[in-house]
């Protein structure tokens, strides 16, 4: 079994006090703990922003990937040995913004990752501008006189680019955001949890008093299954008084690792390759 | 008469199946046991426009076209008018007298040719569909030169046999065979200079540039190729996904160049040997992730086949105008292997090569291939793999990792190169990071680190020695003209010296095949003795010249540069040289 202290290190979390990822942090090493995976086994690919730190705070294998790149990386890592668990995570801006093209095709190739926005809709690390999940009219430095485009939902996102796992968690919400980090690693598929985390520093509208107000969950909503795409969007756009966290959709699909034609009883990274026969290729030239 | 020397053209629209024309032609020649050139001009469409492609076979040893054909095959008008001027004294025009006239095209400045109508579309028709008509010119072609029909009967069972069946072939078959009959009945008085025979040769492989490649990165252990099709480095993912049963290899036909390459970087980490293929412009996207792979010391080789430029340019012509760009391309510094094959041999064993360097120095490789190499095929001696050994560097096994302890994956040792652990591997844990790093691979901005970190990187080099990435002499060290040239030229630049030889010209050829590492020492030996020098690029700027002058401080005066997307003749480099020596 693995424990939540073998997978911290000695280093010191940089994030700002306060800051809404610590919770993340926490619920992905209790989530790790929960489901008895060996950190040797275990890749946490980022991209770059305050979240994209995370890979160094956790005693896994990691991946600090460029800014928006996380899930290409992951993938990379995922296809040549299907037998670790990859994680990757990352900001609305690296995975919305720069990063949006690799989200939509990991949704819909349904590759065996989980993936984890800490979406405090704005950009942290740069100091505070403008997301592609930031309100429309939201006032930062890139945008004074107010952010003109909609805001990208990314569990509709989600929904529409035919994930098989689409969650919302909040950061203020520990224990379940615990388990929804559990489901979505324990999900044969691409997992995807949208968590809405306040930045303490750039973010004055989306705060925690903000969603503990707002924030409801979908669990215990009676009748609430998470089984209908058609409903899922439904709920997915609910937003304002009240915002729903938890499962939105989930569906058993064949992950394209699973349809991959090659051989799976060895991952190809692992497989030898010293004495490869190309003969067999020359018929056609000859 | 010339016997089993031979070099045809055939052209016509896009979609007309004029490749098919010169692939039967060319396989069918290679049973003879002649050495054989094949190369193709098209442009980037789908149906229309002209197209051509090109034969040539002799039986010695050849290395690229030369400017005249012996044989025309016109299927269509414009081919004619566009290729008789291109036809050596006394050719052959044979063309589709099915569907088009010739009698008012002016060729009175070429009485010498021999014209033979032969009615192919017809022909064709007559065996139930027009498509056989490519076939029947390949059997009158066959008549022409006295080329006996098994052999192309033999090359036709390759082209339809495996794919579509014995029916196809036999239908085929007779399509040939009636080109043939037709070609003998009704030009029976009338002699060809051309005849070919059967010779004896050992055997030779048939293969283009790309292909050699791949074959080159499978014999070497390639597990995941991760590419976005782009001419013309296209044939690489469909010639990787075709073996991906057969090899294991993961093929991912990515959403762009950008994933394609960030992909490696996450696939190199799992030990896994990987590869991307592209051309200029989806080169220009993965530059970032390239420099992500230097800092971050993950193996991996990129296939940047040239075409010209910039932006889309002229999107299926040859050019060799990215060197510079892949010589330089992502933020900072950061040691890369980069080696220019100049032929399909090359493409094969450097490519192997390649991968062995990339894993001993953990860093990025750039395969630089230029069109005309890439879709070029020409008959090589069949590989030598007795030598070839996979090597993986300091890459640890499960065993070492499990009796290590406060494992380093970015140790600073004295040749710069840290041992590597992948994730499953017990005690190894660390994140490959794109963020400047110390020892274990925890961030850094600190100054002491951060300079002997990059110093560890650059000293990695020193593990590739002088003779892995020597240039190449061909011809007499003492000589009274050096050409010196790179990537695709180094065929024609042979066949120059061909011509030069037997006018009795003293002219050797340094070629330069690995780029960086750069063979400073050797290149500097080499031209410091030369008495002239005359650098032949397929771009403007001369930019190879500029890369010797950085590492030897040598200026080569002489240029012969072409950037018309087409590939310099051989007789451009023979009079270029003759002026030269002058
Ligand atoms: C190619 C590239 N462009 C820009 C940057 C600068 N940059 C770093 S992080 C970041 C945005 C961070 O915002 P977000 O992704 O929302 O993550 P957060 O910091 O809020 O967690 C930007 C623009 C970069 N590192 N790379
Ligand atoms: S800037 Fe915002 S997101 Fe970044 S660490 Fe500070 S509070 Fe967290």
């Amino acid at each position: 079994m693995t424990t939540v202290a073998e997978l911290s290190n000695k280093h010191t979390v940089q994030w700002c006090p306060g800051c809404g990822d610590f919770p993340i942090l926490i619920a992905l090493k209790q989530a790790i703990a929960a489901t008895g995976l060996n950190p040797k086994d275990i890749v946490v690919v980022s991209g770059i922003g305050c979240s994209g730190k995370t890979p160094h705070y956790l005693n896994t294998y990691g991946l600090e990937s460029l800014h928006g790149r996380g899930l290409a990386a992951a993938t990379g890592v995922q296809l040549a040995n299907p037998k670790l668990k990859v994680i990757a995570v990352g900001g609305d801006g690296d995975g919305l913004g720069i990063g949006l093209g690799h989200f939509i095709h990991s949704c819909r190739r349904n590759v065996n990752i989980t993936y984890i926005i800490f979406d405090n809709m704005v950009y942290g690390l740069t100091k505070g501008q403008t997301s592609p999940t930031s309100r429309k009219g939201f006032k930062t430095s890139s945008t004074p006189h107010g952010a003109i485009e909609h805001p990208i939902n990314p569990v509709a996102l989600a929904l529409a680019a035919d994930a098989t796992f689409v969650a919302r968690g909040f950061s203020g919400k520990l224990e379940h955001l615990t388990n929804l980090v559990k489901e979505a690693i324990l999900h044969k598929g691409f997992s995807f949890i949208d968590v809405l985390q306040p930045c303490i520093s750039y973010n004055h509208e989306q705060t925690y008093e903000f969603y503990n107000k707002a924030a409801y969950d979908l669990g215990a909503t009676k009748g609430w299954k998470a089984d209908n795409v058609e409903k899922a969007f439904k709920k997915a756009y609910e937003w304002g008084e009240k915002i729903p966290i938890g499962i939105f959709f989930q569906e058993k699909r064949s992950t394209y690792d699973d349809e991959l034609p090659q051989d799976k009883d060895v991952p190809v990274a692992l497989q030898p390759i010293d004495n490869v026969d190309i003969t067999v290729m020359y018929d056609k030239y000859l | 008469m010339a016997k089993n020397k031979v070099a045809l053209t055939a052209g016509g629209p896009a979609g007309s199946g004029v490749f098919t024309i010169g692939a039967m032609f060319a396989r069918s020649v290679q049973k003879l046991g002649l050495w054989v050139y094949y190369t193709a001009d098209y442009a980037s469409l789908i149906k229309g426009g002209h197209n051509s492609c090109y034969v040539r076979a002799e039986p010695e040893e050849i290395h690229s076209q030369i400017k005249l054909s012996d044989i025309l095959v016109a299927i269509d008008k414009l081919t004619v008018q566009k290729h008789f001027e291109g036809l050596s004294h006394e050719g052959a025009l044979i063309y589709d007298s099915s569907s088009f006239e010739i009698n008012d095209i002016d060729m009175s400045k070429r009485r010498d040719i021999k014209i033979f109508a032969i009615p192919f579309t017809k022909l064709g028709r007559d065996l139930g569909d027009k498509i056989y008509g490519n076939i029947v010119a390949v059997g009158a072609v066959s008549a022409l030169v006295n080329h006996p029909l098994e052999k192309l009967y033999v090359a036709l069972e390759k082209q339809f046999g495996a794919k579509k069946g014995s029916e196809v072939v036999e239908i085929n078959k007779k399509a040939a065979k009636l080109g043939y009959d037709y070609l003998k009945e009704n030009y029976k008085g009338v002699s060809f200079k051309v005849t070919l025979e059967e010779i004896k040769n050992q055997p030779t492989l048939l293969l283009s540039g790309n292909e050699a490649a791949c074959i080159g990165a499978i014999k070497a252990g390639v597990k995941l190729v991760a590419e976005y099709p782009m001419t013309p480095s296209s044939s690489i993912l469909s010639f990787m996904a075709a073996n991906e049963n057969k090899y294991n290899i993961v093929v991912k036909h990515t959403e762009d160049e950008i994933a394609a390459m960030n992909m490696l970087t996450g696939a190199g980490m799992t030990g896994a040997r990987c590869m991307t293929g592209t051309s200029g412009g989806g080169f220009a996207l993965m530059t970032e992730a390239i420099g992500m792979a230097g800092l971050s010391e993950t193996p991996c080789v990129i296939f940047e086949s040239q075409r010209t430029g910039p932006s889309t340019g002229m999107p299926t012509y040859t050019e060799q105008s990215d060197l510079r760009f892949a010589m330089h391309a992502s933020q900072g510094e950061f040691p890369r292997l980069i080696v220019a094959p100049g032929d399909v041999e090359e493409a094969f064993y450097e490519s192997f090569k390649i991968f062995n360097l990339c894993d001993r120095v953990q860093t990025p490789g750039i395969v630089l291939l230029d069109k005309h190499l890439s879709e070029s095929s020409r008959t090589v001696k069949v590989f030598d793999t007795s030598k070839l050994k996979v090597e993986r560097g300091k890459l640890m096994t499960n065993e070492q990792m499990a009796k290590a302890t406060a494992f380093k994956r970015y140790e600073l040792t004295a040749d710069g190169i840290s041992p590597r652990c992948i994730p499953g591997q017990p005690n190894g844990m660390h994140v490959s990071s794109s963020y400047e790093h110390d020892e274990t691979g925890w961030t850094t901005e600190e100054s002491a680190m951060r300079i002997a970190q990059v110093d560890k990187r650059a000293r990695k080099l020193l593990a590739i020695k002088d003779e892995e990435i020597a240039p190449k002499l061909y011809g007499d060290a003492d000589a009274d003209l050096t050409i010196v040239s790179w990537g695709s030229n180094k065929g024609m630049v042979l066949e120059a010296m061909k011509f030069l030889k037997n006018e009795g010209l003293k002219v050797n050829f340094l070629q330069i095949l690995w780029v960086l590492p750069f063979p400073t020492k050797k290149v500097t030996e080499i031209l410091s003795k030369a008495k002239k020098t005359l650098m032949v690029e397929q771009n403007h700027d001369a930019q190879m010249r500029g890369v010797i002058r950085e590492f030897t401080g040598i200026n080569i005066k002489e240029t012969l540069l072409k950037y018309d997307g087409r590939p310099i003749d051989p007789e451009d480099i023979y009079f270029r040289a003759k002026e030269v020596l002058k």
